[in-house]
């Protein structure tokens, strides 16, 4: 991995100059990212690291969004914490919360632990609102970003270099977090907490503690959404947000340190993307995870860091060359899925039921084509491309095979 | 004869109707290679989560350099004085050998709710592990993951971890179960290494192991100590011989 630390430079040097290379709505979506890298991060630490699964984290994303709306009313921007400082306030409040859950969860371990954090998340949506003061009912607590240290705030230039700013400081934070004594404490908790226990440690203590820092930097992405919104409604603690930062950081791969992150931003830039053009983004946002999970175990990330860690021992253009093969293949049966999705979809609208009148089914657009449902045509060409990609790459599989079986 | 460092006075424990232990009586001499043996089933585990603070006796008293330990935490006894290792390989499978005993050696420090230095930095602690790394022969290993380690080199790291602490009393669980003859050769050669200037505590079903390692021998039979004493003392024991040795003594 001697090419880490030049990645990263290019990387963190693409970022600063992204607002000059992409689009506003594209730079829009740049900020969601960086969010939810972040939290995707926070979670990774709790759950890839310490090996602890939080089914509830949108309750500390979901704090420390309100409150730094909270925060952003009452000091208007100024004074103590001038608005580039707001984060701190989720991150606080975050901390705090996490404390408090973080005791009562981590008493218990695995499915209990899990089923706890759920609990009190619900507990908390179930909650708000009726807490009409704090949360604001259904119309959520508003605020304007009010400019500080001679920055506006006002355009999402600003906003994208503040969520940036933020979004390196806690990973960097984060990652230096993992190599002190605490940081390694946690990859022991999660290897066998009994024997930690047995060695002198008080499991309970770093299992809090390790919960509160995870909330924390939740917090602290919390807060970034709701500044970047200008708002924050009790939405933000419904438990598809918890649900989402597990398959996120799990599609990217919880026990690599970058994972999560790339996870995270990953998904949203294909929820970003896809939510435009198709109703059912959600169906395919599930089907990745799924494939991910029986055919890359390890995550994106997770991944890509054992090939490189034990190369296939074929030689760079070979490994190379099987890989775009794959790709390709996948590529075609993807196409191929989309197409019967999208075909079944739309057949299955209540728009196009509603059009159907005496067995006289329209033709249906699609990829820039009219197809008739009725014909054999589209249902062919979808599954056939489906069905070809799948032999393409079961064939290129068992070439690797065979070779590996000839080296042996 | 000086007074013992590990001393279990009276000792029961009984799990519901269940009598394991009862009114065991058992010192413990400084510096001495201890052995518990007795047959299957004779609570030899349960004595050993007794003094090693996992379960707290039913009645009587433990008393670790005098002091009553009975019913204390593990933690507690471990910051004692008193480490163990278990029957069962207990490691942390997922992180490499140096970590292992990296984990172990912090706690001595007192180093845990700590996350402003870095791991990497520790010099006293980085050299300990070094040092560890050495007496368990497994320095060529440091950076392999514990989970790859073979059997005997897993058994090794166990005790490398109990010895982290720098205990003055070391409780072996079964160290040489499952081992091949050469495994258990090089495991007993290292525990006469590594327990020099300390107290042992060993139980283990290789009786040539015991009679060759041990100081003195206890025997433990339906959760009574019916003996105790050298090895030829045991070997010439008659209520030994009944209760547990038989063939093998005669």
């Amino acid at each position: 991995m001697k090419y880490a630390p030049l990645l990263l430079l290019v990387t963190v040097a693409v970022l600063i100059a992204l607002p000059w290379l992409v689009s506003g709505s594209m730079l829009n979506a740049a900020v969601q990212m960086l969010i939810a890298a972040l939290f995707a991060m926070a979670f990774g630490l709790l759950c890839g690291q310490a090996g602890m699964l939080s089914f509830g984290h949108a309750a500390y994303f979901g704090v420390g969004a309100f409150a730094a709306v909270h925060a952003m009313n009452a000091f208007g921007g100024e004074g103590l914490l001038p608005t580039p400082l707001l984060p701190l306030v989720g991150g606080a409040t975050g901390l705090v919360s996490g404390l408090l859950a973080g005791y009562f969860s981590t008493k218990r371990t695995g499915v209990y632990f899990a089923m706890i954090t759920l609990a009190l998340a619900e507990l908390l949506h179930a909650l708000a609102p009726h807490l009409k003061t704090v949360f604001g009912g259904e119309a959520g607590v508003s605020s304007f970003r009010m400019p500080a240290w001679g920055i506006g705030f006002g355009s999402l230039n600003d906003v994208y270099f503040l969520t940036l700013v933020w979004t390196l400081l806690c990973i960097g934070l984060l990652y230096l977090f993992s190599k002190t004594p605490l940081g390694r404490l946690a990859l022991g908790l999660r290897e066998n907490a009994h024997r930690l226990r047995f060695l002198g440690y008080n499991t309970h203590a770093l299992g809090t503690l390790i919960f509160a820092v995870s909330a924390m930097f939740a917090g602290i992405a919390g807060a970034l959404q709701s500044m970047n919104i200008e708002a924050a409604n009790y939405v933000v603690l419904e438990s598809h947000i918890s649900t989402a930062v597990v398959l996120n950081s799990f599609i990217g791969g919880v026990r690599v340190f970058l994972g999560p992150a790339i996870g995270g931003a990953v998904m949203t830039f294909f929820g970003h993307v896809t939510s435009d053009l198709t109703r059912v983004w959600l169906l395919y946002q599930g089907i990745i995870f799924v494939l991910v999970m029986m055919f890359l175990p390890r995550g994106l990330v997770g991944e890509l860091v054992e090939r490189i860690r034990n190369p296939s021992g074929e030689g760079f253009a070979r490994t190379l060359s099987t890989l775009l093969a794959r790709l390709a293949s996948l590529a075609i049966a993807a196409f191929g899925a989309v197409f019967l999705i999208e075909f079944l979809q739309r057949v299955l609208s209540p728009e196009y039921r509603a059009g159907v009148t005496d067995g006289n089914w329209p033709d249906i657009a699609l990829f820039s084509y009219d197809w008739a449902p009725l014909s054999v045509l589209p249902w062919a060409f979808g599954l056939g491309l489906f069905g070809i990609g799948i032999a393409l790459v079961t064939m290129v599989n068992r070439r690797v095979a065979a070779r590996k079986e000839a080296q042996a | 004869m000086s007074d013992p460092i590990l001393s279990l006075q009276h000792v029961h424990k009984s799990f519901g109707e269940a009598h394991i232990i009862r009114d065991a009586n058992l010192d413990v001499i400084p510096g001495e290679r201890h052995a518990v043996i007795g047959p299957n089933g004779a609570g030899k585990s349960t004595l050993f989560h007794l003094c090693s603070g996992q379960f707290a006796p039913s009645e009587g008293k433990i008393l670790l350099n005098g002091k009553n330990i009975a019913g204390l935490k593990p933690a507690e006894v471990n910051r004692r004085g008193l480490a163990r290792s278990f029957q069962i390989t207990n490691i942390f499978p997922g992180v490499t050998v140096f970590e292992n005993l990296r984990l172990a050696v912090m706690r001595k420090h007192n180093l845990q709710f700590v996350f402003w230095r870095s791991a990497a930095r520790l010099r006293v602690v980085n050299e300990e592990v070094d040092d560890l790394l050495t007496k368990i022969r497994l320095t060529d290993r440091a950076q392999t993951l514990a989970s790859q380690l073979s059997y005997s080199e897993q058994r090794s790291l166990e005790i490398g971890m109990t010895l982290a602490s720098d205990p003055q009393v070391i409780l072996l669980d079964e160290p040489m179960a499952g081992m091949s003859h050469e495994e258990t050769d090089y495991t007993a050669g290292l525990i006469r290494e590594i327990t020099e200037g300390r107290t042992l505590l060993i139980v283990e079903h290789d009786m040539s192991v015991v009679f060759s390692l041990a100081h003195r021998i206890s025997v433990l039979v339906y959760g009574e100590i019916i003996a105790t004493g050298t090895p030829e003392e045991i070997r010439g024991n008659a209520r030994v011989k009944e209760a547990y040795l038989g063939e093998e003594a005669a």
